[in-house]
């Protein structure tokens, strides 16, 4: 016998079928889209953003994060429920097709049948236990949402809406499957190709073929209805993630990662900077609060969150979105709150663990623009102490310009003003030129330099700070003052490469400098290391160090530079204890976004929370890239009293330390 | 209602300062510059006087080189309407008597209602442009002022005196007020602002057609304060240090005889 199914079994496949299931379609097609085509019109009353250009990236973004569920399963529970719930849902989405294909276009039309032998039995299997793991798995979501729901998990109406249709709809596609297969396939070769139908077949056969017919008929028309509703209301509910979020993805941000929209200070048009409502904003900011799931994986990642202030990333884009939909006109600093957008460090953790490719932190810069452009305003005075600092003397410290470059005087390297013979100009940066712990740091780094035999500069009284806390800050104006001066300085000098050892001051330069014609390579001090000490350059005594490592928020997650400081760390002969939170994961030390600038008035202390994890590693050495971190650490082994036990050090101090 | 701020331009207190080749001022290289403290207090006192009266005109006056303009821009991005430079590149050698006197020559039949200016200034703190400025064109003055009211032609001004002690004072328009820390906190230029100022009037007033005071007095040396010996710190014990201590206080002072 050649296996294969009656498709419209007992159902018929009559006009008195065909017709009213197409007419239902038709509807609930148009129903979803008109349901989405309301929300374009919301979306569009964003600003214009570019985000069709390179296609082809795009779309293998996109499918690689929908059809592997990349970034959903990259936290395993509940990433892996997701994912195999989407898979067996796909399957089952794709043999409901081939069914269609079949019965009411090859079939119909050509007579073609493809549904039979081996490809059936396959088919069979295949959708048989998709919908079981489906079932399992939207079970794993249910008693996790409301039985074990963790903390901060919101459940809305929307939840019990999903959970029960997609149950139904699962159950009820199980007992058509059932009614049928205890009529017509109890005893064949074929039920067993159907194991999860057969035990549901097995439990209806007792009920007798006329009550089985009638049982099929109607749940195959209530499935039906089902399915039709499940199509009206994905625009209506959070089931839009469907469409929306994996869109979201094509509409990802290409890079460079985390980089800035620039502002168009000169333009004499604008009477506006930043964004205070909704028509300031880009058509993405309000797509976002569409694509969220709200799975808060962003808000369990923020280290302002984790520390009692007010700000959960999730909860900004949310309210935008709702923004958008329901007051268009509202005041958004206000609605979000000034505590939220000033709390945020830029740290990017929950950027980086989004599933849904949201962008939340250019929301809150854009937020702090306008605030800072356009009414002056700071998280506090010793915020605008120090950009009046900055302004006259080139660094948010307030110390004398002239004395930046006092503390290389001693280590025979010259200013380019001297001499611009060098390998490379060291950008050393604000708290490298003045803040005493942070000068220990720069100058190990030339120690390391000068054992590798490399020639290096320093702009000295020239330099000036690269702008980053106050471009975080909201500060555009004298961020871009900032940069525009040193970057005609540098060009000015005609210099090949720069190496810094501030990952902000690397990340500013590399990345935001290129938007105003600035396209001199800069290096991470970490990667100019490794690389001398992989080209024997520069010769290390790896000496017995047990410690712990802080990846920085702007070498790690804004760059993605994790290898090349364990590569140092290891060179040195460090034992590396990696904290609970490392990599991607890492927690900020408090100081990136300009927060370096604020003091800290709300929750607890970040700092003192970082340092209290490296404690618990019990390694006696703190390690670390960057001099925020750095000064944040030193303040932090004070608060949490640990002092005597743990002392933190930047990488380059324990490899200078270490020089054969 | 007619205002004038004057204005100076000072080194950043946190520069490295050195005695110029004269011996009489400080050198100019590698000095940052900025507004004087106190007359950051005096601009954002005008600008919110403007606010509160709607109807106000705020000249904002400087003397100095060009460099000074960089400083009257900020002024007038904090809100100032109008900038009188004038122009002297020797104004850090004039004396007090000179730099009132040109200042009253420019307000002179000028009209204004009010004429703010820093309590002193950072670099020479001699403390009495405000106060001769009021004397050479006949006004009352308040000076050290650190809380500023206005109501309808009337000044209600609190003076900061010695042992943190406060003085009222009530008196009618035109007045010159001088004002000390604490007035109130000189807002943040918005970028709209900074991009109208750049638009604002700022003339430029060549110096001799103001000066028609001679100077009273003449710097004759400016030098750093001598270095005196350092402190000593004890260490050891409490009874080793009283001990020590004792020990000093009859060898180097009279305290114990």
């Amino acid at each position: 016998m050649e296996f294969s199914r009656e498709i419209y079994w007992n159902v018929g496949h009559g006009a008195w079928t065909l017709v009213p299931m197409y007419l239902l379609a038709i509807v609930a097609i148009g129903l979803l889209v008109k349901g989405f085509l309301r929300r374009v019109e919301v979306y569009k009353q964003g600003l214009p953003l570019n985000r069709m250009d390179q296609p082809g990236r795009r779309l293998a973004i996109m499918l690689e994060n929908v059809l592997l569920q990349k970034k959903v399963t990259g936290v395993p529970w509940p990433g892996l429920l997701h994912g195999f719930f989407f898979w067996g849902f796909g399957l089952l989405v794709i043999g409901t097709t081939l069914i269609v294909i079949q019965a009411d276009f090859t079939d119909l039309l050509f007579d073609v049948k493809f549904l039979k032998g081996t490809f059936y039995k396959l088919f069979s299997i295949v959708l048989d236990l998709a919908g079981l793991v489906c079932i399992v798995m939207l079970g794993g979501l249910l008693v996790r949402r409301y039985f074990f729901a963790p903390e901060g998990l919101e459940t809305k109406k929307d939840d019990a809406i999903m959970h029960g249709l997609l149950f139904v709809i699962l159950i009820t596609g199980f007992i058509i499957e059932g009614a049928r297969m205890a009529v017509t396939e109890m005893g064949t070769p074929l039920a067993a190709w159907s194991p999860v139908g057969l035990v549901v077949a097995n439990i209806l056969s007792g009920l007798g073929e006329a009550p089985l017919l009638v049982l099929h008929k109607m749940t195959w028309w209530f499935h039906l209805l089902l399915v039709m509703s499940f199509f009206i209301i994905i625009p209506l509910t959070k089931f839009r993630h469907i469409l929306t979020t994996s869109s979201n993805y094509f509409f990802s941000d290409l890079g460079p990662k985390g980089k800035l929209v620039n502002l168009d200070l000169e333009n004499e048009e604008s009477e506006t900077f930043g964004a205070t409502s909704l028509k300031e904003m880009t058509w993405k900011d309000i797509f976002d609060a569409d694509a969220c799931t709200l799975c808060k994986r962003c808000q369990d990642r923020c280290p302002a969150f984790a520390t009692g202030k007010p700000l959960s990333p999730m909860k900004v884009v949310n309210q935008l979105g709702e923004a958008a939909f329901t007051d268009p006109e509202v005041n958004l600093i206000e609605l979000i709150g000034k505590d939220v957008l000033w709390a945020c460090t830029t740290c990017r953790a929950c950027q980086e663990i989004c599933p849904a490719a949201i962008e939340h932190v250019g929301k809150i810069i854009e937020l702090r623009r306008s605030m800072v452009l356009m009414e002056g305003e700071f998280p506090g005075e010793e915020v605008m102490a120090a950009m009046e600092a900055t302004e006259v003397n080139g660094n948010p410290l307030g110390i004398g310009y002239a004395e930046r470059g006092d503390w290389a005087a001693e280590l025979g390297i010259p200013s380019l003003a001297e001499d611009t013979a060098v390998d490379v100009l060291y950008f050393v940066g604000c708290y490298a030129s003045f803040d005493k712990r942070n000068i220990a740091v720069a100058k190990s780094f030339i120690k390391l330099c000068q054992a590798a035999g490399v020639k290096v500069g320093i702009l000295g009284k020239e330099e000036k700070c690269c702008g980053e806390p106050m471009r975080k800050i909201g500060n555009e104006y004298l961020y871009q003052s900032l940069a525009v001066d040193q970057i005609e300085l540098i060009k000015s000098y005609g210099m090949k490469k720069i190496v810094t050892t501030c990952p902000h001051c690397f990340n500013t330069l590399n990345k935001d400098y290129r938007d105003l014609g600035f396209d001199i390579p800069v290096q991470s001090y970490t990667e100019f290391l490794a690389a001398l000490i992989g080209s024997g350059k520069l010769r290390i005594d790896a000496r017995e160090l047990s410690c712990t490592y802080h990846d920085s928020c702007y070498l790690g997650r804004h760059n993605d530079i994790y290898e090349a400081p364990r590569q140092l760390i290891a060179a040195a002969g460090g034992r590396l204890i990696e904290m609970d939170k490392n990599r991607a994961e890492a927690f900020c030390c408090s100081a990136g976004g300009g927060r370096i600038l604020a003091e800290e008035k709300i929750g607890e202390r970040i700092n003192v929370r970082r340092v209290e994890m490296a404690a618990a590693t019990g390694a006696p050495v703190l390690l670390s890239n960057c001099p925020f971190c750095l000064t944040m650490f030193e303040d932090g082994v004070k608060g949490a009293g640990v002092e005597e036990s743990l002392r933190p050090k930047d990488i380059a101090e324990i490899l200078a330390e270490r020089i054969r | 209602m007619k205002i004038l701020v004057c204005i100076k331009q000072v080194p950043d207190m946190e520069s490295k300062f050195k005695v110029d080749a004269g011996g009489t001022w400080y050198a100019r290289t590698d000095l940052a510059w900025r507004m004087n403290e106190y007359d950051e207090y005096a601009v954002e006192q005008a600008v919110q006087l403007k606010e509160q009266v709607k109807d106000a005109d705020v000249t904002v006056l400087c003397i100095g080189s060009d460099q000074v303009k960089e400083t009257m821009k900020k002024a007038l991005a904090m809100g100032c309407d109008r900038g009188a430079h004038i122009a002297d590149d020797a104004a850090f050698g004039k004396e007090p008597f000179e730099i009132a006197g040109i200042i009253a020559e420019f307000a002179k039949g000028k009209s204004f209602d009010l004429i703010f200016t820093g309590m002193q200034s950072q670099d020479r703190a001699s403390g009495q442009v405000g106060v001769l400025i009021a004397e050479m064109l006949d006004m009352p003055s308040i000076s050290t002022v650190v809380h500023f009211a206005y109501d309808n032609g009337t000044v209600l001004a609190k003076r900061e005196l010695e042992g943190g002690v406060k003085a009222c004072v009530k008196v009618q328009a035109p007045v010159v007020i001088t004002c000390q820390l604490g007035m109130n906190t000189p807002r943040y230029p918005t970028l709209p602002n900074i991009m109208k100022a750049k638009k604002k009037e700022l003339l430029s007033l060549p110096v001799q057609d103001l000066l028609k005071v001679a100077a009273r007095q003449q710097t004759a040396k400016i030098y750093f304060p001598e270095k005196k010996g350092g402190g000593t710190v004890l260490e050891g014990d409490v009874a080793e240090m009283a001990d020590k201590l004792i020990r000093i206080l009859k060898e180097k002072t009279g305290v114990l005889a």
